[in-house]
């Protein structure tokens, strides 16, 4: 009896703080967008949906922001991976297990300026081409911050990223017992691509599959790494939504609401294809 | 891996540290100067001594994450729990990506509509609520493939054998779990650490954590400066790092 | 356990919301027939809320360690200083006025013209109240850069603080003869190309703000209100100027610093050869601090620059209002103004009237230790120019974004 209430009571609060707030908060936003709500709204008005649906620099946003997050992710996850199956014990035990965890102590704003500072034009690394006599003026340096390719953004997520994922993969594969896996297939035959590509990778992807895609939705939901290293020209989604709810003309707010559901809406479809996928591996499984 | 391997790597984590801290006691860096040119204290003796109560952040800032991190890591642990052992477990799941399916930066404006009207704008407590709405759902997520038919047998185990829910956590599932206790501890006192948007929104800057404080140095146009407020950012969770090493480092860590 | 812990959360929650709901005191309303002394009385023990932007080490140790322990001491009021720019401002004001709160958690902000038009826009500004300082008689509000705040006049809304204006920052060891107008800026990039920029923010929008001015021809032609025919016949003429100017610019015009922080980095390490500040003796602050080379110099170009003046807002809501009074009054005090205006200190303009004031303050004022590396005031006075609407920004803004950036 006590164990039923327990749970009821375990699950709404789980309700309480992770749905409602948010449930809210998209009502309130989508009241917003539609003139509804807010000190200067003047009664319902798509104009605002049209303006952002009609404007192909909205789409160009959404489209940037799932770029920089597929790459980044991508690159991050090749990387932890590599250097967990080279050397599994190496992050669960000896000293890199404690220096593993430093770079997780970055917040993003920091991470930013220390890429503005290492990679810009007048950066650190620019300086030692120089001083190496590489380059002879700091306007031959490749321009790897604020381009058009989000290289910088994309930097400065794997830097991020690529220690958070090494810790994981290295104690999920103790966990796993992937060790024993891999020793068993190898007695089976399997060579050692095939038990890194057949064995390894999957069942950590598939074991890791929710936390990659929450850190997916932080890279794709940031805001000062490209704020600070992106270009103006091609920006991501929360750079564009600020600039909306808080630059000089204050009828823009509905529209920034509006992104912010668009974006919601974008992101609850991602979401869902992963669940589904999920459920369809883990039926054949 | 080879011990020539590893030092590279401890090195290349090492660089953005010594980097900033390089930076932080700097002045003149022209270009191609691979150094500053003068090297002065100055940055710290006007941060430090200038801030009125930079010591009272600090403390409220530890208070504050603490808080917020025992709270969510020790209430996720045990929703989590209910939520795997569910018939329905990946509908469940899927509530806790909610908050992050919010551009951040809109969650905080929409929430500080409803905290103001909810009577808990500007104060400690409200900040605290509204960091566990980030934190919490991470905390579910992060646990969420801890549990599994061998945990759930041995709480059986203690069942059978009369022990109550109390004792299967006190002798059974916290031990187990300790290592991974500690990590999601650990990132969920980052996040509230270097929470800033809701902080500063909900809060109204009444409750000054060293965040607030520090934070809006590290887009000063005096890198010297940036560099310095990025140090005291990330050295007391380095220092949090160090202090627990013993503790967590040496447990094997479940995810 | 957790369960308690959950329930003596919520406990703790609710208690600290009902001690938010104390009602604002009656006498506020009669704020206006009162008498100085009867204000100051009023102040008296008050926590005073200041909202503003603190990224500036000199700026905070100028409000932490020399206003806040004066107003203590003086008029026993307790300031406590907040973080946010104006668009935090609005945003809170707006946020607060909609959930209907009776009493502002914010009692005072720092504002340029942009948030005071928009905080006028909601309504969310109390006053008028400037007449009532005893200070205010030193202000020279004849000056219609003090007195007009983007074309609109501040009506006592909100009180003077401070006066600035736009300087263009150079190296003079790099750039012997910096651009005087905007051909010679375009001969200059084509020469130099990658090394002139302007940020997407407020110093650079000024900065497009004096381009239009110039272009209409002079002060004169866009003054006043919003003038759609106006706007419509010259900003072609701008863009068609950034365009001619765009493949030239700092990442070949794609992409443009985000605020003038990043831009005073890269004039720093040399990869632009131009930053400016809407403070026109910003420059002395950085050499100081050992950030610009000491051959670093700020200057106004021909055409002239933008010159304004920031200023303090009491919300309307404010529960603390006579003590937002009372510390705005010693901060536009001929004390607080001459220690403002040291370079050394913060170097921000005064607004007061050397005109108007004691022979003794007008003298100190007159010999304040020289900028070493700005322009000096009184020579870019007959460069200044005003302020246009606020509609002007908002339109350039977007425009900007649209023909320059997107374009």
């Amino acid at each position: 009896m006590q164990q039923r209430w327990a749970a009821y009571g375990g699950r709404s609060l789980f309700v309480l703080l992770s749905a409602v707030p948010i449930v809210a908060g998209v009502s309130y936003a989508l009241l917003y967008s539609l003139g509804l709500t807010g000190v200067m709204a003047e009664g319902f008005t798509l104009v605002h949906w049209q303006e952002i649906l009609g404007d192909a620099a909205f789409w160009r946003t959404l489209g940037f922001s799932l770029y920089v997050a597929a790459v980044s992710i991508g690159v991050a996850l090749g990387l932890s991976l590599a250097l967990v199956l080279r050397s599994p014990q190496a992050y669960t035990k000896g000293m890199l297990s404690f220096f593993i965890y430093l770079p997780l102590s970055i917040p993003a704003i920091v991470m930013a300026f220390f890429i503005f500072q290492l990679l810009g034009k007048g950066g650190w690394l620019s300086r030692v081409s120089h001083q190496l006599g590489l380059i002879s003026a700091l306007e031959q340096f490749p321009d790897w911050v604020n381009d058009n390719y989000g290289i910088g953004i994309i930097v400065a997520h794997v830097i991020m990223a690529t220690p958070f994922f090494t810790i994981f993969f290295a104690n999920l594969y103790q966990n796993e017992r992937l060790g024993e896996y891999l020793h068993l297939a190898a007695t089976l035959g399997a060579n050692g691509r095939q038990r890194i590509f057949r064995v390894a990778v999957p069942v950590l992807l598939r074991r890791g599959l929710a936390t990659v895609f929450l850190y997916f939705m932080f890279v794709m939901g940031s805001y000062e790494i490209p704020l600070l290293v992106g270009s103006q020209s091609v920006q991501m989604v929360s750079v564009r939504t600020i600039q909306r709810l808080q630059r000089y003309n204050l009828g823009d707010i509905p529209e920034a609401y509006a992104i912010s559901v668009a974006y919601t809406v974008l992101v609850a479809v991602l979401l869902g294809g992963l669940l589904w996928y999920n459920r369809k591996q883990m039926g054949r499984a | 891996m080879s011990r020539f391997t590893k030092i590279a790597l401890i090195g290349l984590i090492l660089f953005p540290f010594a980097f900033l801290l390089m930076l932080s006691v700097g002045r003149q860096w022209p270009y191609p100067a691979v150094f500053p040119e003068q090297w002065a204290l100055s940055n710290w003796q006007l941060v430090l001594g200038g801030s009125e109560g930079l010591g009272n952040s600090v403390l409220l800032s530890v208070l504050l994450s603490l808080s917020v991190a025992t709270l969510s890591t020790g209430l996720s642990f045990w929703v989590s729990r209910h939520i795997a052992y569910h018939p329905k477990r990946e509908a469940w799941l899927s509530l806790a990506y909610f908050p992050y399916v919010f551009a951040p930066v809109i969650l905080a404006a929409c929430l500080q509509f409803f905290f103001i009207v909810a009577g808990l704008y500007g104060t400690f407590g409200g900040v605290l609520l509204a960091q566990l709405f980030i934190t919490f759902p991470y905390g579910v997520i992060f646990f969420s493939s801890f549990w599994n038919e061998r945990l759930r047998s041995m709480e059986e185990l203690v069942k059978t054998l009369g022990g109550s829910t109390l004792q299967a956590y006190a002798k059974v599932l916290v031990p187990v779990a300790k290592g991974a206790l500690m990590t999601c501890f650990f990132q969920l006192f980052l996040i509230s650490w270097f929470e800033y948007g809701l902080t500063n929104l909900i809060g109204v800057g009444k409750v000054p954590t060293l965040t607030l404080r520090v934070f809006q140095y590290v887009n000063e146009a005096n890198i010297f400066l940036a560099a310095l407020a990025s140090c005291l950012l990330i050295l007391p969770p380095v220092a949090l790092l160090w202090l627990n090493r013993a503790v967590v480092f040496r447990e094997r860590i479940v995810p | 356990m957790t369960r308690l812990t959950f329930f003596s959360l919520l406990l703790a929650l609710l208690l600290s919301a009902c001690e938010d709901s104390r009602a604002p005191e009656a006498a506020q309303e009669n704020l206006s027939q009162m008498s100085w002394p009867e204000i100051e009385a009023e102040a008296k023990g008050a926590t005073l809320t200041h909202m503003m932007w603190t990224g500036d080490p000199l700026i905070n140790d100028y409000m932490q360690n020399y206003v806040k322990p004066e107003v203590k001491e003086r008029y026993g009021i307790e300031l406590n200083i907040v973080s946010g720019q104006g668009a935090t401002i609005v945003q809170t004001m707006m946020a607060e006025l909609q959930a209907g709160k009776t009493e502002s958690e914010v009692d005072m902000m720092w504002i340029n013209g942009e948030t005071f038009y928009q905080l006028r826009q909601i309504k969310g500004l109390h006053g008028p109240w400037t007449e009532q300082l005893p200070n205010a008689q030193y202000i020279d509000l004849d000056n219609p850069f003090i007195g007009v705040d983007f074309q609109q006049p501040v009506g006592g809304y909100e009180c003077p603080w401070g006066n600035v204006q736009m300087a263009i920052i150079y190296d003079t060891l790099r750039t012997p003869h910096p651009p005087k107008d905007r051909k010679e800026l375009l001969a200059y990039v084509k020469e130099h190309p990658g090394t002139f920029t302007i940020d997407t923010r407020f110093t650079g929008l000024t900065f497009l703000k004096a381009l239009l001015i110039d272009i209409a021809g002079g002060q004169e032609a866009l003054a006043g209100d919003f003038d759609e025919a106006k706007y419509e016949q010259y900003a072609p003429q701008l863009w068609a100027y950034l365009r001619e100017l765009k493949p030239y610019m700092w990442k070949e015009g794609q992409s443009f610093p985000e605020g003038v922080a990043p831009m005073h980095q890269m004039f720093a390490n040399g990869e632009l050869h131009f930053t400016m500040s809407n403070n026109d003796c910003e420059v002395d602050n950085k050499v100081l601090q050992g950030v610009f080379p000491e051959s670093a110099r700020g200057y106004v170009w021909e055409p002239g620059t933008i010159q304004n003046s920031h200023y303090l807002g009491i919300a309307k809501h404010s529960g603390n209002k006579a003590a937002a009074m009372v510390v705005a009054n010693f901060m536009i005090s001929p004390e607080a103004q001459y220690r403002k205006m040291d370079p050394a200190i913060w170097g921000d303009g005064t607004v007061l009237s050397l005109d108007k004031l004691p022979d003794d303050w007008a003298a100190k004022f007159r010999n304040l230790p020289n900028r070493q590396y700005a322009p000096d005031r009184e020579a870019i006075q007959d460069r200044a120019l005003m302020e246009l609407a606020p509609e002007y920004m908002i339109r350039l803004a977007e425009d900007f974004r649209k023909e320059i950036i997107e374009g």
